[in-house]
């Protein structure tokens, strides 16, 4: 290999690379805002009575989790502007890309931690006279929404990665000031070889902390 | 059907030989001697304070005593599944497990390990094998024993515990009690000279504990040396020809079943007992 | 504008070019992965600091980056670095295997750990020799307890393989893609190229709950 290392260039350009993380954060917890909540209410909704409101919600969330990120960002992309006559700023439209992603995968682990609620806890419940409304206020919620956290931190993270994505439709983030430096300072491996390790950097801590909550919950229930 | 396993099981339910029949061999060399084991988890909890057993060729030792007083874990010793801290065993006249202090690994001869069966409280079945593959798993690996062979002998074996159609069954399709039967008859595959049972009634269903106490005294009936930690009290009086009494680590109480299962000496083993009896009645 | 999904047919044989892309790099790349994910599971359980550290590190950084961070360094620096031209479809291979081989190492290491202490001691008891209890008790079980998390891994390698499409892959992304813009028809070819992926990915994420629901049954013993 006949290849210099030279991490100068890296270091005179820190600037436009920290804009770039900045920009890839605040994509990440408007993301996450948007599909911890949103993912809640589809959550509900999709263990509604009413096939009705089950039926298109269970559709929305299978689409998003059985297409490539990169199709719906680009189809969102190119064509909510013309379905719906809107125009938005590039980060809004990463926002509601990479939020509607999240939320489907976060109504998935609402789902499941509201299904492992053990059916003796409703029927303790309902022997204890409590309405339906109160056995999902006190019973159901409390404990899935702690069974759901585990997962809701790792698919965040996964909303992190995935906002390097917007990069290439424009959306001045991390990724998009890597592409540009490598290009502009002839200095590929130097350039994204930083890149990665910043993602990795927040990245690598946040999961760690994952798999010390679910280290603590075995202990727990053993 | 000649083979070993189907000979050593080979006349059935013979009622099982009185305590009397034992002291007479009581000149004989111990099978097995545990002497000062000592063996705790970490600095806070000790499971066993210097607890010393003898048991003799051809006694069914039965463990009884409270939660916590190391019984299973003295049978799990016995399986060399656990490093202790202190003691010795041997095992028909041979030193089979011994303490090495300061934290190095217990000593334990594998040669000797393989003359003794356990039959666990959860079956441990190999869940991704059936009934077949796990009895003649054990004997085709360790004594090399051809698969045909050793599928006779299973087949044989299954047939006796009226199991004989389950063959090609796997373990998610039996019930408990089954399941238990089965685990029996793969511990006999190889022989033992010594089994222990360790709580093997306690995961099953009351209608199911008959059929695997039946097995047991079965194989007592057979002169089979065993130890068998049990919290069926009318289990115990049944097949043991001797009752070791275990608390806080030691040995209480040890004699004849009606001494200690029906006028214990020691006042700990007369609580125990009355409780036991009281909550049963 | 008045939306025409008959436009899309007119391109169905460059597509279907795109598909066969796609599908023959998620293939490739599942196959190498799992060997990989496999031994470097293993890796993990070693002995050796070096080899465990080398191995965590891996798997750590590839779980740790962006997907499209991992293809752009493959396609742009790794050629630096090796100081050979590698051809687009290797380079994909590389970066997506070794994506494929990280995310799959986690899956055997965590079925390896769920076979439970108690086969162990049912192997000891038995007797069975370190060799036979790994290979006839502990790896089956494991592999078997994988297979739902290994196929939903393969449907995450088909959808992540969408991206080569940005490194100028000729997959179904990127096939779609370029119709799009030259028949500026957004709409229709993009949401055809979605629907593509959602019938390939669907029905294996069903299979994977079935295929879930049989191996814990079996495995309940």
């Amino acid at each position: 290999m006949d290849y210099t290392f030279d991490f100068h260039a890296i270091g005179q350009n820190m600037g436009p690379l920290i804009d770039g993380l900045v920009m890839t954060i605040q994509l990440t917890i408007a993301a996450n805002l948007v599909g911890v909540t949103l993912g809640f209410v589809i959550a509900l909704l999709a263990l509604s009575r009413w096939a009705a409101v089950r039926t298109p919600v269970m559709l929305f969330v299978e689409f998003f989790r059985c297409t490539p990120a990169i199709v719906q960002i680009i189809w969102i992309f190119y064509c909510v502007p013309i379905l719906f006559d809107v125009y938005f700023d590039s980060l809004t439209m990463g926002v509601i890309a990479l939020g509607l992603n999240l939320a489907a995968f976060n109504a998935e682990a609402y789902r499941a931690a509201i299904q492992t609620v053990p059916r003796e806890q409703l029927d303790a419940g309902i022997a204890l006279g409590l309405s339906p409304i109160q056995r999902i206020a006190y019973i159901v919620l409390p404990v899935a929404v702690r069974a759901s956290v585990p997962v809701l931190i790792t698919n965040g993270i996964g909303s992190f990665q995935q906002s390097a994505l917007v990069a290439l439709v424009g959306v001045q983030d991390l990724m998009y000031a890597g592409k540009f430096l490598a290009t502009e300072t002839y200095r590929p491996i130097e350039t994204f070889t930083v890149i990665a390790l910043i993602y990795l950097a927040v990245s690598f801590p946040v999961s760690q902390l994952v798999e010390y909550l679910e280290r603590r919950r075995g202990a727990a229930s053993h | 059907m000649t083979t070993s396993a189907t000979l050593q099981l080979g006349n059935t339910m013979k009622s099982v030989a009185s305590p009397l029949a034992d002291t007479t061999r009581s000149a004989a060399l111990p099978l097995v001697k545990v002497a000062g084991l000592h063996k705790s988890y970490g600095p806070q909890i000790q499971v066993l304070k210097g607890l010393d057993i003898e048991m003799k060729p051809g006694e069914r030792l039965v463990v009884i005593g409270p939660s916590g007083g190391g019984k299973s874990t003295l049978l799990r010793v016995m399986m060399g599944l656990e490093e202790i801290d202190k003691g010795a065993i041997s095992f028909d006249g041979k030193p089979y497990i011994s303490a090495r202090g300061d934290g190095r690994k217990t000593q334990i001869d594998t040669a000797v390990r393989r003359e003794i069966g356990m039959v666990f409280q959860h079956y441990t079945l190999f869940p991704h094998l059936n009934i077949l593959e796990n009895l003649i798993l054990a004997p085709c690996k360790v004594r090399g024993e051809s698969r045909k062979d050793a599928s006779e002998r299973a087949e044989g074996l299954l047939a006796r515990f009226g199991l004989g159609a389950k063959a090609r069954a796997y373990p998610s399709q039996l019930s408990g009690g089954q399941k238990q039967r089965v685990a029996i008859a793969r511990a006999l595959m190889l022989d033992p000279k010594l089994m222990l049972f360790d709580e093997v009634t306690s995961a099953l269903d009351p209608e199911l504990v008959a059929e695997v106490e039946q097995v047991i005294m079965q194989l007592a009936g057979q002169n089979m040396p065993m130890m068998i930690v049990t919290h069926d009290m009318w289990f115990a009086r049944n097949i043991a020809s001797r009752v070791v009494f275990c608390a806080g680590g030691v040995v209480v109480e040890d004699g004849p079943p009606e001494q200690v299962l029906g006028a214990p000496v020691q006042e700990r083993t007369r609580e125990f007992i009355d409780r036991v009896f009281h909550i049963r009645q | 504008m008045t939306i025409d999904f008959g436009i899309v047919l007119g391109f169905k044989a460059a597509l279907l070019q795109g598909l066969l892309m796609t599908l023959k790099l998620t293939l490739v790349c599942v196959l190498l992965g799992c060997v990989l994910g496999f031994v470097v599971s293993l890796a993990r359980g070693s002995r050796n600091w070096l080899v465990r550290g080398v191995s965590r590190g891996y798997v750590e950084f590839f779980r740790g980056t962006p997907v499209i961070v991992q293809l752009f360094w493959i396609f742009f620096c790794l050629p630096l670095v090796l100081g050979v031209e590698l051809s687009n479809f290797t380079s994909a291979v590389i970066a997506l295997t070794l994506y494929m081989g990280a995310i799959t190492s986690e899956t055997f290491r965590a079925s390896l750990k769920s076979v439970g202490r108690e086969q162990l001691d049912a192997c000891i008891a038995l007797g069975l020799p370190r060799w036979t209890q790994i290979t006839s008790v502990i790896l089956p079980q494991a592999v078997i307890r994988a297979v739902p998390t290994l196929l939903s891994n393969c449907v995450s390698l088909f959808k992540e393989s969408a991206l080569v499409s940005a490194v100028g892959m000729a997959d179904l992304m990127f096939i779609g893609q370029n119709i799009s813009n030259n028949t500026a028809r957004p709409i229709e070819v993009l949401t055809i190229v979605a629907v593509i992926y959602f019938v390939i990915a669907f029905p294996l994420t069903r299979a994977v709950s079935h295929v879930e629901r049989r191996v814990l049954a079996k495995l309940a013993a």
